[in-house]
């Protein structure tokens, strides 16, 4: 039984590390702009679907992996210049709904790409799986681990470190201010939405060899689960978000494990109306922000 | 910031008085909403006997996803909230038909009735979560709470688990067994008293005060609107209709599945919500037709042009054109000529 558990714990930190990404991507645009973006999730699809195609066709991993990224970054690109910039005088809820527009749209558009087949991805490293006191997790974990080790470093050194991180949490802590000292709203609001996709994309990657097949409809379920990360961990704060996806994906394979697969997907929302009404900061975030 | 300057400096100028005009939703007549349905009712009607089966059935579909959005545009579109978990409270108004009619062999019309206070009762208990929340949180809680209910769906074995209902009986009237023609007239017929009674609604004082809700929920309780209250009222009538819709979609198909009610449904019910006009009670049958129509246009263009397409390729356009409302026409297709221009 602890074995099985165990088991549950590995399997759960692999999906969270995938999670705590997407959530990433969440964080960062809502940090910037205010904007929950629903169709965040569908850039994991994106990401991964190109890779898969790229390969599939012949080219290099590591070219593949790199192409993915940039396809995925320049869908977050024109989908911000075509859907969000044009609808900024908008309010909340529309903005809400925007984002669920382009959701669907991202969608459909990938179903006339790829059709309904799922593609796969070679690992990136071969090797039998690794063994962690009982439990095994399969080496390509090691990649997404890694990259969530790369992103969510390469986030903070950027905020706290950089002239221009600086810039960003000024032009959050007061947008009016900012921009009357000449920081640059909207292209910062730009730049959250394709670092956002590009790093969708990336996870989208280096998540496809560990699952049976990336699918046109794959990204909703890493978008449902990365707003419940975000949520999770307070949607303003990346340790929360990191903190948001391994405790989701933990919890969704003890669930899945011990109760049913159906709850395996539906404790996440479970916990995230909890969430809501009883600390609707998430666990670090510190304030309510009206936005 | 620029836009908060520049409605700021609206609210300032002089225009708002005629710009409010313009957007007055109460601009139909007293009665109108009532005569109006009466006409699509009877056209309805008339059109079953001539139309082919098929879009028979398109023309129930329709009947059945308006009903659905006028209660949303209600919720959404006047009190300014957000819902994405409608099609939940569209699945606890089926299952709770389908029990009825399947464990205690009642008629489909108690089952609507049934279906109808099921949905408020969870709606009731459910609006203590969600509708403390604004926006963004409240998106996120609606969405989370319609999964949860799926879960449920698919879990209970006592409403059929992930295989649903089979067989689920039909509604009859006297001797009489309803036939795809019936349905559709039924489902018109409640669009009809779901428009009549919303209409009356919107243009008394309970209208009013949602819409002061959206503008504003803190200004309008300093008018003495009690803001948690009508949103709870508006939020549980909203389930009333998609309960009713429910219903009568368990039996019009007399299977359900947890399937039929995911978190997709509840999309789509947004696209025709803010597609057909969020503010206007006709906009939700307008948009409802759209989203059915167009769906049906693109499976048979569609594979002309690209042969290799399947699936709900359709998607990709409703996905396009709800951010194109969004921008171009916020109040949706019925609502175009009454957007006043931005200064």
């Amino acid at each position: 039984m602890t074995a099985a558990i165990w088991q549950y714990i590995l399997g759960g930190v692999a999906d969270g590390a995938i999670f705590a990404l997407v959530a990433a991507g969440f964080v960062l645009i809502y940090q910037v702009t205010g904007i929950i973006n629903f169709a965040q999730g569908e850039f994991v699809m994106i990401g991964g679907m190109t890779a898969a195609t790229l390969a599939g066709a012949g080219v290099p991993l590591g070219a593949a992996a790199l192409l993915a990224v940039l396809v995925a970054a320049a869908v977050g690109a024109a989908a911000y210049l075509l859907a969000i910039r044009p609808a900024r005088a908008a309010t909340g809820v529309t903005l809400i709904f925007i984002t669920l527009g382009l959701d669907v749209a991202l969608r459909g558009l990938a179903l006339f790409v790829w059709g309904t087949n799922p593609l796969s991805l070679p690992a990136f490293s071969s090797g039998a799986a690794i063994r962690i006191f009982g439990g095994a997790i399969p080496p390509q974990t090691l990649w997404v681990l890694l990259t969530d080790a790369v992103v969510f470093t390469a986030l903070t050194v950027f905020f706290r470190r950089t002239y221009a991180g600086t810039a960003v949490r000024a032009a959050v802590a007061n947008p009016q201010i900012a921009s009357t000292f000449g920081i640059p709203l909207r292209t910062f609001a730009f730049l959250s939405f394709v670092v956002a996709a590009a790093i969708g994309g990336l996870g989208g990657v280096v998540i496809t060899p560990n699952l049976g097949g990336m699918q046109y409809d794959s990204g909703l379920t890493y978008g449902l689960a990365g707003f419940v990360a975000a949520v999770l961990g307070g949607l303003e704060s990346l340790p929360g978000a990191l903190l948001g996806g391994f405790l989701l994906g933990i919890v969704e394979h003890l669930a899945g494990g011990l109760l049913s697969t159906g709850w395996e997907q539906g404790i996440g929302f479970l916990i995230l109306v909890l969430v809501l009404v009883a600390r609707p900061q998430g666990l670090l975030g510190r304030r309510a922000r009206r936005a | 910031m620029e836009a908060a300057v520049r409605s700021w400096k609206a609210g300032c100028g002089g225009r708002p008085v005629s710009a409010n005009a313009k957007r007055n939703p109460l601009r139909i007549s007293d009665g109108a909403y009532g005569r109006i349905a009466l006409v699509v009712l009877a056209a309805v009607a008339v059109a079953v006997w001539f139309l082919p089966s098929y879009y028979t059935g398109l023309l129930t579909l329709v009947g059945i996803y308006s009903l659905v959005t006028i209660g949303l545009n209600l919720f959404m579109g006047y009190a300014g909230q957000v819902s994405l978990g409608q099609a939940a409270f569209v699945g606890i108004g089926a299952y709770t038909s389908a029990v009825l009619a399947v464990y205690l062999h009642l008629t489909p019309w108690l089952g609507m009735v049934g279906g109808a206070l099921a949905a408020a009762i969870v709606a009731y208990v459910l609006s203590f979560v969600a509708l403390r929340l604004r926006e963004n949180l409240l998106a996120l809680a609606t969405l989370a709470l319609g999964i949860v209910i799926n879960v449920v769906f698919n879990e209970w074995e006592f409403i059929g688990g992930s295989s649903g209902f089979k067989g689920i009986e039909g509604f009859t009237l006297g001797s009489f067994t309803f036939d795809p023609r019936a349905y559709a007239i039924l489902s018109w017929a409640l669009v009809a008293l779901g428009i009549w009674f919303a209409g009356n609604l919107v243009r008394a004082g309970f209208g009013r005060a949602l819409i002061a809700i959206s503008a504003g929920e803190l200004g309008a309780q300093a008018l003495g609107v009690d803001a948690l209250r009508l949103k709870r009222q508006t939020f549980v009538l909203s389930a009333v209709y998609a309960g009713i819709a429910g219903a009568v979609y368990a039996s019009y198909q007399s299977y359900i599945d947890p399937s039929s009610f995911s978190f997709l449904l509840s999309v789509n019910f947004v696209l025709m919500s803010v597609i057909g006009g969020l503010r206007s009670l006709w906009g939700a049958v307008v948009g409802a037709a759209i989203v059915v129509a167009l769906g049906q246009l693109l499976l048979i263009v569609v594979p002309i042009v690209l042969p290799s397409a399947r699936g709900d390729f359709q998607q990709f356009f409703l996905g396009a054109i709800l951010v194109a409302i969004l921008i171009f026409s916020p109040r949706g297709i019925t609502g175009w000529r009454a957007e006043p221009s931005r200064a």
